[in-house]
């Protein structure tokens, strides 16, 4: 364990400066969820994701009602606590209606020095249309991006899309060895590894990946297993407690997390076609307006897959795209005899005890 | 479609409800209220309103298995399904009714009850606690034989109709508009146009009519004028004293929501706008002694309508402009018979709410500036984050720019448990004091 530990790259604050002075790279603090990082990293730019900056929230509150949720509030205080000076531009992919409408008060209201850019992927369900125009917003993505960092290079691009189908190989073996049990990680080093992503560039990434792969494999089968959904794993608290009962997450449908890896690539050879078979052949996920039964069936079958006894659904307070898909998956799970646990919260809230108790006695049920 | 459902539909058009319309009319002269005295003649066309909207859903009643049954989002194309006869429900515009019936806890408490959490949208957790429940204040709902919602009024609507679609096992037809965040170009409306083009067989398959384009261009004709003349409704209230308030425009607004592209609206906003000309031309006003005059932002907070009218009225402000009753107004000149699918794609993805915040605060600048508005009254709304994510800037913003005062309050469309009437009573009463009232 401490062979993993030591493999941890430095802090992020530490880590964005040395890409700045290294590297020459542009930093773009982007907001969550989906967008194609490949091609910020062939423009060189690193792709920094804003999703839970540890802050206590003040200066949002002045912009922001208080049934918006956290991840939307704790992305604009960073901004306006002034700490993403080191920042070049920001991204704003449309994920729902918050993170829309809080690109357009930093965009139009804040007065900043910075690009702001905005990325919209078509809503299921599917059509032809569909394909067709998400490959055309990735190109005028790149054109608007050319005009703050030059041409594309697209041989770079190729290159990045490739790195993009080996970090996902790589995480995709990760997620595959916890589902047999054969994974020595625990629950928050699991998630802490995954979550390196959100800020590491695929040159750092990749070989550290590579070398948790190498170190972590292990028989761990025997612990209980259950699924985690939802938005992402804060307060991480909960998978300390999961491990502290000897409960295995065995896989997740976490937006953060597993809905945004690549499948294994198709026969496009034209990165842009690339990318836009990997959007289309991700997961189910309720940021695309994806299907009801469709999540359902993907649940289902991650849980025929790793024998998990439950699904805790890690919900964040106020989040309308979560929030509405739970009551029906949460039945549908009930009908077939498995248990689940909703957590609603804050993110950065931390453990409270009764909190504690649910997770115990949801432990119980499943033990 | 079955026959006997089809002929017990038309012998309910033909006969039943005019019979009600009758029965109705009679009814209402027996329950005559006492005027009041902050507020001029009641408008004469609101008796024609109600007998429209009484007798859509009455009809909508017996229209299952008579006709396709569609439930419509209120931001959604509608035109483009008129040409397949569908019968068209609004479940917001049942939503606002259960509201303004003070029925919204009861339903919402019912989606509570089956896992949908109380900070989701009221009007959604209202449909659903309809879909539980059975309950309505319109008698029964048909059952939908597809659902047609588009995301340029929030992407709540479509996780929404995608619970039902669930719930209902029936298709679900999201028209998908991508977000004014700078403009909207030739890439955004080529897109749409195709969605369009592949509605059409979906359309055809669960109505069993084919598409009719000669047909849909008369449509697009009627809705134009329908949308405009409510556009001219509207403009009325620029007159001082205003002819109406927008407490009854929210009222008004269903026919343009609800039938749009249909000859009824267009007939009813004729008829609407006549009266309130001469309403003006004879210096009449909504309210006896208007002094002030106010902009309301946000949808309505069903519930608290008729308070929020007297209270208002009795301290001589009427509210002459919103921006949600223009909504149906606003993008309607980009509208064309010639170019039906390209015009509409730009109509329905340049509305208030798919569009940038910016715009926003254009709009609300020039709607104070033509209505001559003194203040605004801002309803930051649990239910709306579309609507209301943004409006603390706005309103300092509209400050710094027009020195126009402003209240927010915070509130629910239908959901009155989240309305305190303390603290509303507390930032109104500081809101008047700032009006000088």
């Amino acid at each position: 364990m401490e062979t993993i530990t030591r493999s941890y790259p430095p802090a992020r604050k530490d880590y964005l400066r040395q890409q700045k002075e290294s590297h020459g790279r542009k930093l773009f603090g982007v907001f969550p969820a989906q967008y194609p990082r490949e091609i910020l990293w062939a423009m060189n730019v690193l792709p920094v994701e804003i999703w839970d900056p540890p802050l206590e929230v003040s200066h949002a509150n002045a912009h922001l009602q208080p049934y918006i949720c956290s991840v939307v509030k704790l992305g604009l205080e960073l901004i306006l606590q002034g700490k993403c000076g080191d920042l070049d531009a920001f991204l704003f992919p449309h994920t729902c209606d918050s993170i829309q409408n809080l690109a357009s008060i930093v965009y139009d209201y804040l007065g900043l020095d910075k690009p702001c850019y905005f990325f919209y992927h078509p809503k299921a369900p599917y059509g032809s249309a569909s394909r067709v125009y998400y490959m055309e917003q990735l190109k005028s993505l790149v054109s608007q991006l050319e005009k703050q960092l030059g041409l594309l290079d697209l041989s770079e691009l190729n290159r990045r899309v490739a790195h993009g189908q080996r970090v996902a190989t790589l995480i995709r073996e990760l997620y595959e060895l916890r589902t047999r049990g054969a994974l020595s990680l625990s629950n928050v080093q699991f998630y802490k590894l995954i979550r390196y992503g959100e800020y590491l560039h695929p040159d750092d990434f990749i070989p550290l990946l590579e070398r948790f792969l190498g170190e972590s494999k292990a028989e761990n089968r025997k612990r209980p297993a259950v699924i985690l959904s939802g938005v992402l794993p804060n307060p991480p608290e909960i998978l300390s407690l999961l491990d502290q009962f000897g409960v295995r997450v065995a896989d997740d449908d976490l937006l953060g997390c597993r809905r945004r890896l690549l499948e294994p690539p198709g026969k496009a050879e034209d990165p842009f076609e690339i990318l836009t078979e990997g959007y289309f052949n991700m997961p189910p996920c309720t940021t695309k307006d994806s299907p009801i039964s469709e999540r359902l069936d993907y649940l289902i079958e991650k849980i025929k897959l790793t024998g998990a006894k439950g699904v805790v659904f890690y919900m964040v307070k106020f989040c309308e795209p979560e929030l509405f898909d739970v009551p029906q998956i949460v039945e549908e799970l009930k009908k077939r005899g498995i248990a689940t646990l909703v957590i609603d919260l804050e993110l950065n809230q931390g453990l409270s005890g009764q909190l504690a108790t649910r997770v115990e006695a949801f432990v119980e049920m499943i033990s | 479609m079955s026959l006997v459902r089809n002929l017990r539909y038309h012998f309910m058009k033909d006969l039943g409800s005019p019979a009600l319309m009758r029965f109705s009319r009679a009814t209402r002269k027996r329950r005559s209220r006492q005027p009041n005295p902050n507020f001029g003649p009641p408008l004469e066309a609101s008796a024609r309103l109600k007998e429209i909207m009484t007798r859509h859903y009455f009809l909508s009643r017996y229209a299952e298995g008579a006709k396709p049954v569609a439930w419509v989002s209120s931001g959604a194309p509608v035109e483009l399904l008129r040409p397949f006869d569908f019968y068209t429900v609004y479940p917001e515009n049942h939503g606002a009714l259960c509201g303004a019936q003070k029925m919204g806890p009861e339903l919402c408490s019912v989606a509570e009850e089956h896992g949908y959490h109380q900070d989701l949208c009221s009007y959604a957790r209202i449909d659903l606690g309809h879909y539980f429940s059975r309950k309505t204040p319109a008698g029964k709902l048909p059952k939908p034989d597809l659902l047609f919602a588009s995301n340029n009024i929030c992407q709540t609507v479509v996780y929404w109709y995608k619970a039902l679609a669930h719930y209902w096992q029936i298709p679900l037809i999201l028209f998908d508009t991508p977000y004014n965040f700078e403009e909207i170009n030739g890439i955004d409306i080529a897109y749409m146009v195709r969605q369009f083009e592949e509605m059409i067989p979906t359309l055809e398959k669960v109505s069993g009519r084919r598409f009719n384009y000669r047909k849909f261009q008369g449509i697009i004709r009627i809705a134009k004028e329908a949308s405009n003349t409510w556009g001219e409704v509207l403009d009325t209230m620029k007159a001082r004293p205003a002819p109406m308030t927008i407490f009854d425009a929210f009222g008004h607004l269903a026919p343009i929501v609800s039938l749009r592209g249909l000859p009824v609206a267009l007939e009813y906003y004729r008829t609407l706008l006549g009266e309130l000309k001469e309403r003006v031309d004879r210096g009449m006003g909504a309210i006896t002694n208007e002094h002030k005059r106010l902009m309301w932002d946000n949808i309505a907070i069903w519930y608290k309508m008729r308070d929020l009218s007297n209270l208002f009225a009795a301290r001589g402000m009427n509210f002459v402009t919103a921006t949600y009753t223009n909504a149906w107004a606003e993008t309607i000149p980009y509208m064309a018979e010639s170019r039906p699918f390209e015009s509409m794609a730009k109509t329905y993805s340049l509305v208030i709410l798919n569009n940038n915040l910016n715009h926003r605060l254009g709009l609300m600048e020039r709607l104070i500036k033509e209505f001559q508005v003194d203040g605004l009254v801002i309803h930051s709304a649990r239910s709306c984050k579309p609507y209301s994510v943004g409006q603390y800037d706005l309103r300092r913003l509209l400050m710094q720019r027009l020195g126009v005062p402003s209240v927010v309050i915070e509130a629910d469309i239908t959901d009155s448990r989240a309305y305190s009437e303390e603290q509303a009573r507390i930032r109104m009463e500081a809101f008047f004091e700032a009006m000088g009232v």
